[in-house]
């Protein structure tokens, strides 16, 4: 009895052991190539994230029917992140149960930080499509990548946006504009505030007010009565959807009208906040963020394609750019899948490295060029101005569908 | 100066909204005895409500208040005949665990029927501006002024002069003495914890047209109102009111005049003190009684 037991136990640690190299050595001939896709598909960002797993899975959809990567067919096995916690736990799942190829993610810049620790020491490359903290691709790890820009891209733009686009449609001078910064001051608003300010004092502009508030808050007046009195005539504001709503009623119950109000993206790039504070009052508002649908399809070839893809499949029309956005990122990186040597990660690594597209040659009209960090170099977002209850891009001139409206908000 | 007296009548009418959210947890504390931590996820149920039947049907929230104060009565109720009730003899930190559970699972329930996108009513006016001297108020602000002080003066009048409320009155002093003089003290307070609710849902009507809601907005109000009540004496409806407007006219101030992000600790730090120099709070009735 004894030793049966001891013979079966060995020979089911034989086979337990056996079974992973099996199962790769199999896989590598024919069978489907896993990839995970982590993305918060549950909890407070499951708006947003599902919306980014949408533009990952037309991806991997278009791949297949076009014969998948090296013959293969490409089966995404989905990870639920809904919080920090819970992505190191997502992707440890992902790279030793599931022993995935290769991560597509994740929306939020704190899951993407948590989860590629776990990626990392498994040496499982990291495609990141979306979350911005500029830290993701300063560790200096090697199996990170990243199509999107960082907070520091976007605050640049937003403050370069005053001198390029602003005071160009006023015509006035950008030094003699008032330039007031308000932010949530979680982790996304101070970093990307940070930059803003850096950027300001690089371009000599006259930054008079920086303001962080919570989020959370229910009343706003106070900065929108600082702003005020400070005279503020074009502020940058760093925020979610609540704040913005605020901001915008409570500008207007105060009478305070800046010449111009920017924001990073977040709160100012959704069509809900525009209903709520009213497409007359958000006129002219302008928005720094990854690439929306109003976009000039010259300057971004397969948009439209995109848009007709999403709507046959989901039945709807895209709810953000941000599916857009990943798609876009997921393209590129199954490309360099299909380039590489073979599927090991050092292969991939290089494959990702070596990809050489120039600006306005994506759907998203961004470009793409590897740094040895893993960040994406040709990806700048854009400028885009709500005209008549649409968010269209106004810069740069190339992806312009109109030119910049020198208004905010109707008396 | 006309920067200060703006100030001054935002504080103002925070106050007035922080005051009528505090009304039924101040009831609830009070009577009830039982700390409700998922206060907070009432007023989003109340919004939710008021949103859908300004958004389904056409209703004006004003007039969507009655049904939603009716439905918030009877969720209240129910709370507290099928939650609280069975724990009334348990410890008290077990039902303050109980209202957590009921407040993280009215969250996650609003996060899987609404998202967590924000849903707000488009009510012009209520959102009119009011000039008022050099200040501007809003039509929908002031009338929850209106409706704060309405609703504490009657509830002032119905606990000093119906039966009922003085029913009430004696099962928060004495819960045994209400008992033996046949006081049937549990369906009180289910009442009474109808009642608090029912106050939530007028708020959450005031309040929708005002603010968008989201599943998470009860966290923010819920903290505030414990300050009110704390402030106000735990169990003082004026006391509640006088801990609003305080607190309202600090967090307007602070937030202009020393930066908006450290208003919350401004008013936490006035919270503090209160507690270490005047643990009754301002209208307490003194030591023993909390």
């Amino acid at each position: 009895m004894e030793s049966l037991t001891r013979r079966g136990a060995l020979a089911g640690g034989v086979a337990l052991a056996a079974a992973p190299l099996l199962g790769s050595a199999a896989l590598a001939q024919s069978g489907p190539i896993k990839v995970g896709a982590l993305f918060p598909f549950s909890g407070g960002l499951a708006l947003l994230g599902d919306e980014s797993y949408r533009g990952v899975e037309i991806a991997i959809e278009e791949r297949n029917a076009a014969g998948g990567v090296k013959g293969r067919p490409i089966q995404v096995v989905r990870g639920d992140a809904v919080d920090p916690n819970q992505a190191v736990g997502e992707a440890r799942r992902l790279t030793s149960v599931e022993r995935v190829t290769c991560i597509f993610g994740t929306f939020s810049s704190s899951l993407c930080l948590a989860a590629t620790q776990v990626t990392e020491l498994a040496q499982i490359p990291y495609f990141e499509l979306g979350a911005i903290s500029d830290p993701i691709t300063e560790r200096g790890f090697r199996y990170i990548f990243r199509t999107n820009a960082t907070a520091s891209g976007f605050a640049n733009m937003m403050v370069d946006s005053i001198r390029d686009a602003v005071a160009p449609a006023y015509k006035v001078d950008p030094k003699s504009l008032k330039v007031g910064i308000i932010h949530e001051d979680s982790l996304y608003g101070q970093t990307v505030a940070g930059y803003q300010k850096k950027r300001v004092q690089e371009l000599g502009l006259n930054l008079v007010e920086t303001l962080p508030y919570s989020a959370r808050s229910v009343d706003l007046t106070p900065v929108v009565l600082r702003l005020k009195s400070a005279g503020v005539d074009v502020v940058l504001q760093t925020s979610y959807q609540n704040d913005t709503v605020l901001f915008f009623r409570q500008m207007r119950e105060q009478g305070y009208r800046p010449r111009a109000a920017i924001g990073a993206g977040g709160g100012y790039s959704l069509r809900d906040t525009m209903e709520a504070v009213g497409a007359q009052h958000m006129e002219g508002a302008l928005n720094v963020d990854f690439t929306q649908f109003r976009t000039n399809p010259a300057g971004a070839p397969g948009i439209e394609e995109f848009v007709r893809k999403y709507q046959a499949k989901y039945n709807m029309a895209p709810r953000s750019g941000h599916s857009l956005c990943n798609y876009m990122g997921a393209v590129v990186f199954l490309d360099a899948m299909q380039a590489a040597s073979d599927l090991r990660a050092a292969a991939i690594r290089e494959a990702v490295l070596a990809v050489d597209k120039p600006v306005g040659s994506t759907a998203t009209g961004w470009g793409a060029k590897f740094n040895q960090a893993g960040q994406n170099e040709r990806a700048d977002p854009f400028l885009m101005q709500w005209q008549g209850g649409e968010l269209v891009t106004v810069f740069p001139a190339s992806a312009a569908m109109a030119p910049v409206k020198p208004v905010l908000g109707t008396a | 100066m006309d920067i200060l007296v703006q100030l001054i009548v935002n504080g103002i009418m925070l106050g007035s909204m922080y005051a009528i959210i505090s009304v039924g947890l101040t009831l609830i504390f009070g009577i009830v005895r039982v700390v409700n931590f998922a206060h907070g996820e009432l007023l989003m149920v109340g919004m939710y409500a008021t949103y859908l039947l300004g958004a389904k049907l056409g209703l004006h929230p004003y007039l969507a208040a009655f049904p939603v104060v009716v439905l918030l009565f009877v969720v209240g109720a129910l709370i507290q005949r099928f939650m609280i009730q069975p724990l009334l003899k348990a410890e008290e930190h077990i039902q303050i665990f109980a209202t957590v559970g009921l407040s993280t699972a009215l969250v996650n329930l609003a996060l899987l029927l609404f998202g967590a996108d924000l849903y707000s009513l488009q009510v012009p006016s209520v959102r009119e501006s009011l000039r008022l001297g050099g200040s501007t108020l809003l039509v929908g602000q002031a009338a929850m002024l209106l409706c704060a002080v309405a609703l504490i003066g009657g509830l002032h009048v119905f606990m000093h002069t119906t039966p009922l409320g003085r029913a009430v009155r004696a099962t928060a002093q004495n819960r045994n003495a209400a008992l033996l003089m046949g006081v049937p003290v549990e369906r009180i307070y289910i009442f009474a914890f109808g009642l608090g609710s029912a106050c939530v849902g007028l708020a959450s009507a005031l309040i929708m047209p005002l603010i968008p809601v989201t599943p998470t907005i009860g966290s923010y109000f819920v903290l505030t109102a414990f300050v009110v009540v704390v402030l106000g004496g735990m169990r003082s409806l004026t006391g509640a009111f006088v801990g609003a407007m305080i607190i309202g006219i600090v967090d307007s101030l602070s937030g202009y005049y020393i930066a908006p992000d450290l208003k919350e600790v401004v008013y936490f730090a006035i919270f503090i003190a209160i507690l270490v120099f005047k643990p009754t709070g301002l209208f307490g009735l003194g030591r023993g009684t909390e």
